[in-house]
């Protein structure tokens, strides 16, 4: 049985004034599928993606979110976001909070869970993490790997159907990438829906379900990860892939 | 002639130290108006409501644009004058004028520092607050307000030791703060020098302390913001 629909995205269009970041995307996202979006900067990947939780709003076309039109007016944004988690490329963690606060400020403020049963959660993702004993920290004394990770329990800890990831790995120094992908190879593996805007080539090979290549605004080829990387079809595709490859060789 | 500097505490000193509340009064009221209005003000202006914003444009370029005596005399002498020529009578007091006075002037000033450093803080947490699903006004009163109150702690502080210097201007709209008591007693008994000596150095002594801690705040709050 074909699994539910989670995204359905018609003719979405994004001007930035005079500037066509997005050009006309059509999209579906299965349940449980993990999706990774490449392709060169300045093709709108991640303004697609913010577009996704409405951190941008879009312009034309529509975003349905299991049926319904989260780009009709007066939608309730914050409601809905809390079923969608994103993960930001510079971590974004509240940096007047520790990382337990961190994690628990949502889902105590919002989920109206219990201070004891947020924190012995968090205690939890943080072991998922690797991070267990990081509790008490606060942001500025993790490296950004670290920080990162922390980013990716606090989007757990709300429990969201959807992660939405926006180049996680690109702030990172090339040592702390490993650490962080590990712990999205874990929750790819439990099932979860994730799309991953990333430059990391042999992460989106290995791990997803269905690779996009964007570029200039549209999804120029899409398909599985073997057929997108031996077999790309698309002379946009091919370029980008080779002059990729050719640097991760370097 | 021999300067008498024991007879001038003796006898200044108590009248100082009653002048002293008052202006430590004024100065507390006065913040804590400077503060509210100064939130507000900064609030409107980072409002997304053009028309709010220019008009609290005007009134803060006016305020900052004109000098604080001049606002203070304004309040005192030119607000009653209006009002009894709309038919209306009020008084105001002259240490309620300088309160007025000296919270809108103030105010003006603190809503800058208060707009930039909202300004300040990365957009990045605005976004991480609205991801997990908070609402705009609760990003705000959760992320963004208490760290750039937090960073103006100490900005502040030195507006608080600035304001309790200056409300010595009020001696001219005929409050009895620390220099017309000085003035007049100086008046009274020609110990110039012995008077204003004292009134120099209980200045010096209410606000040495006050920026030292200042300076610590300032320390602690880098600290901790590493």
């Amino acid at each position: 049985m074909e699994e539910q629909v989670v995204f359905e995205i018609k003719n979405l269009k994004k001007n930035f004034g005079e500037l066509q970041v997005l050009r006309d995307i059509n999209m579906e996202i299965r349940k449980g599928e993990v999706v990774c979006i490449i392709g060169p900067s300045g093709s709108g990947k991640s303004t697609f993606l913010r577009c996704l939780n409405l951190l941008e709003t879009a312009t034309d076309g529509q975003i349905l979110y299991e049926g319904a039109d989260i780009t009709a007016p007066k939608f309730a944004a914050h409601e809905y976001r809390r079923k969608v988690g994103m993960v930001f490329q510079r971590f974004n963690l509240f940096l007047n909070k520790s990382v337990m606060k961190n994690i628990t400020v949502a889902p105590m403020a919002l989920n109206k869970v219990e201070k004891e049963a947020a924190e012995e959660e968090a205690l939890e993702l943080l072991s998922k993490v690797g991070l267990k004993s990081f509790a008490g920290a606060y942001p500025e004394t993790l490296s950004g790997g670290q920080q990162q990770r922390v980013a990716i329990a606090r989007a757990l800890a709300m429990h969201p159907d959807v992660l939405l990831f926006d180049e996680p790995t690109s702030a990172l120094d090339p040592e702390l990438v490993g650490d962080v992908l590990e712990v999205m190879r874990n929750i790819a593996a439990s099932g979860m829906t994730m799309i991953v805007v990333t430059h990391e080539m042999q992460f989106a090979r290995e791990v997803s379900d269905r690779v996009i290549f964007m570029a200039d605004g549209y999804v120029a080829e899409e398909g599985t990860p073997d057929g997108i990387f031996t077999r790309p079809k698309n002379p946009r595709t091919k370029e980008f892939l080779a002059r990729v490859l050719k640097e991760e060789e370097e | 002639m021999a300067l008498n500097f024991g007879d001038a505490f003796v006898n200044l000193m108590p009248k100082l130290m009653s002048s002293l509340l008052v202006v430590l009064q004024i100065t507390a009221l006065a913040f804590i108006l400077a503060f509210v209005l100064g939130f507000l003000i900064a609030l409107g202006r980072l409002s997304s409501k053009k028309a709010l914003n220019a008009i609290l444009l005007v009134i803060v370029e006016f305020i900052r644009g004109t000098p604080l005596l001049v606002q203070c005399f304004y309040i005192y002498f030119v607000f009653p004058a209006l009002f009894k020529l709309m038919g209306m009578s009020i008084s105001i007091s002259a240490v309620t004028a300088g309160i007025l006075g000296f919270g809108l002037n103030y105010a003006c000033y603190m809503s800058e520092v208060i707009r930039s450093a909202i300004l300040a803080v990365d957009h990045g947490q605005v976004e991480a607050g609205l991801a997990l699903g908070f609402k705009k006004s609760h990003v705000m009163l959760r992320f963004v307000i208490p760290p750039a109150v937090r960073n103006s702690i100490p900005v502040f502080g030195n507006y608080l030791i600035t304001m309790i210097k200056d409300t010595s201007i009020l001696a001219s709209i005929s409050v009895a703060e620390m220099l017309l008591v000085t003035k007049n007693y100086a008046a009274k008994t020609f110990q110039t020098i012995e008077a204003y000596t004292l009134l120099a150095l209980l200045y010096l002594i209410i606000s040495l302390p006050l920026s030292q801690v200042v300076r610590i705040l300032e320390k602690k709050l880098n600290h901790a913001k590493r």
